[in-house]
């Protein structure tokens, strides 16, 4: 277990001295989980919402569709996007293969049924008197959708929180659509893999550690923004 | 001739097929009172749903100071509001709670000012309750705060669904004595749905009974409900005790209600028409219906209440009295089938 305990110290010596290949990865990770995060909430939200809010045709099936999608492996997301990118494939000119933003189609892919399921889900458990009460206020239709969001902002959060994780942590999508090229598209996911593979366990380690610190970070804020709201 | 605030046409409103409200037509005046009285499930709530608009009806039309409206009518949303039986808070401080209205309004002159004038309205300092979170409130206290966020707008109308149902007495006599309240000094219509007939009775200048979704009285006629089971032959009615039965002629159906109308008095000493059927019950309260001065006393025969007008004069020489027991009768020929 000793190289394992090496591993850790050598990792805080790596983030500590600034390791150039380290804090690469980490730019790239917060970068494309930023890009996909952000496409994912500001699509999943409001279509999450419809989705759990309205009753229409055809409703069950769709949300058991996106249930399901919820669960889509990570690597058949990466090959299905790496089937559209490649130059043969029918967005294969826009040459976004191996690229970050390449990468952040299929992140967005990976969250959008995860923001747009739990969204549903929070708003679909909301208390019927709260439509009442907005309403009973004089609330127009746009009051009404934005009072509804901000009360059920806790759900939609969590809702957040869960997909955040899931980007942060897949490693078929980067490494199929991304290549895990060194310096352009390796993210901590994948250089984990390949350090390992190559039994460098102590950049393993240091981009494992990053990791849990963003995990913590991340969470901690979430927290903190509860208390306050 | 001031107009109607409220007229309904054709309205009918129904929830997965089944239609649960049918009202020909109603007209509410300016700063009245309304009551509406009814069995769980009449139809009182989703009425006030409705002329809350908060829901749109199925079919027909409601008109508000003379406009067809339906949710969100811009001529309207401001100046009806709604409480709802249980109240509901947001997850925020009884001043934002009360304050909500008025910010969705844009209406944030003197905030301060009216919010805590809103929560005196209804007997909460504003100095021990303003800053306190959603959760921290008795039932009794949430409904009252619910009913200031309500006050504070200053509506033209206010609709009550049971106001009374879940506090507490005090907080019950502060809603009741509110209500009045907000007629009086901000001339708002206020439409009552309560299961609390004295209440009704002292403060509503109309009363409207509900079943099975539609508004068959405006009064204090007794309903009844059935099961109905047959006695003997050609004989109908409903067992009160071993020894009382309400007899009706063979109704329609064994589930159907029925109006009762021409209750009387029946003195001990009277003669009774032979048509008449006699009940014998104890007298549980009266009440005084304020504007016209009736009389009318709530009779309990066996678990079965019924209202019976009575003039002062029967009241006084026959020395009616809450817990005497007295004979009422009813002819089951002006029984009417509903």
């Amino acid at each position: 277990m000793s190289f394992l305990l090496n591993g850790f110290f050598q990792a805080i010596e790596l983030l500590a001295s600034g390791n150039a290949e380290t804090y690469s990865a980490i730019f790239v990770t917060v970068k494309v989980s930023s890009y996909s995060m952000t496409c994912s909430l500001v699509m999943g939200i409001p279509l999450g919402f419809c989705l759990g809010y309205f009753d229409f045709r055809g409703k069950k099936p769709f949300r058991t569709i996106i249930d399901t999608l919820m669960a889509l492996p990570t690597v058949f997301i990466g090959l299905l996007v790496y089937a559209f990118l490649t130059s043969r494939g029918p967005f294969g000119g826009f040459g976004l293969l191996f690229t970050v933003p390449g990468i952040a189609i299929g992140q967005t892919i990976l969250a959008l049924p995860i923001v747009m399921g739990l969204t549903a889900t929070a708003v679909e458990n909301m208390d019927e008197k709260l439509r009442i009460t907005i309403l009973s206020m004089g609330a127009n239709r746009r009051q009404l959708f934005l009072s509804s969001l901000w009360e059920t902002r806790h759900g939609i959060l969590a809702g957040a929180v869960v997909a955040y994780g899931r980007v942060m942590t897949e490693v078929g999508i980067s490494m199929m659509v991304g290549g895990n090229i060194k310096w352009h598209t390796r993210t901590i996911t994948t250089a984990i893999a390949l350090e390992t593979n190559k039994g460098q366990f102590a950049m393993g380690i240091a981009l494992g550690l990053v990791l849990l610190t963003i995990a913590f970070c991340v969470n901690v804020s979430v927290a903190l923004l509860r208390r306050r709201t | 001739m001031e107009e109607a605030v409220y007229k309904i046409r054709s309205l009918k409103h129904s929830y997965c097929g089944q239609t649960v409200l049918s009202i020909d037509h109603l007209t509410i005046k300016p700063a009245s009172i309304v009551g509406l009285v009814g069995p769980n499930g009449s139809g009182k709530s989703t009425l006030l749903r409705l002329l809350g608009l908060i829901e749109k009806p199925a079919e027909g039309e409601i008109r508000f100071n003379g406009r067809a409206v339906e949710p969100f009518s811009h001529n309207a949303r401001f100046q009806i509001t709604l409480l709802p039986q249980e109240p509901f808070l947001m997850r925020r401080s009884v001043f934002r709670n009360v304050a909500y209205g008025l910010r969705l309004r844009g209406d944030s002159v003197n905030a301060i000012e009216r919010v805590d004038e809103a929560l005196a309205m209804v007997g909460l300092s504003s100095e021990k309750f303003s800053r306190r979170p959603w959760y921290a409130l008795s039932g009794g206290e949430a409904q009252r705060v619910a009913l200031a966020a309500r006050l504070v707008l200053r509506p033209k109308v206010l609709l009550l669904d049971e106001p009374t149902a879940s506090v507490d007495a005090a907080s019950a006599q502060l809603i009741r004595e509110v209500s009045l309240k907000a007629r009086e000094e901000l001339n708002t219509t206020v439409i009552v749905a309560s299961h609390d007939r004295q209440w009704l009775y002292e403060v509503c200048d109309e009363i409207l009974h509900m079943v099975k979704g539609r508004i068959f009285e405006k009064g204090h006629e007794n309903i009844l409900f059935g099961p109905w089971t047959k006695l003997g032959p050609d004989l109908w009615g409903k067992k009160l005790s071993d020894k009382q039965y309400i007899r009706i002629p063979a109704p329609p159906n064994d589930d159907v209600a029925a109006i009762l109308d021409g209750l009387s008095f029946a003195g001990d000493d009277e003669t009774i028409d032979d048509r008449k059927f006699v009940l014998r019950g104890v007298v549980t309260r009266f009440n005084l219906e304020r504007n016209s001065g009736r009389l009318f006393a709530t009779v309990l025969v066996e678990n079965q209440a019924f209202t019976l007008e009575l003039t002062n004069q029967q009241a006084e020489e026959r020395t009616v009295f809450p817990g005497k027991t007295i004979s009422i009768c009813y002819d089951p020929d002006h029984m009417r089938w509903i």
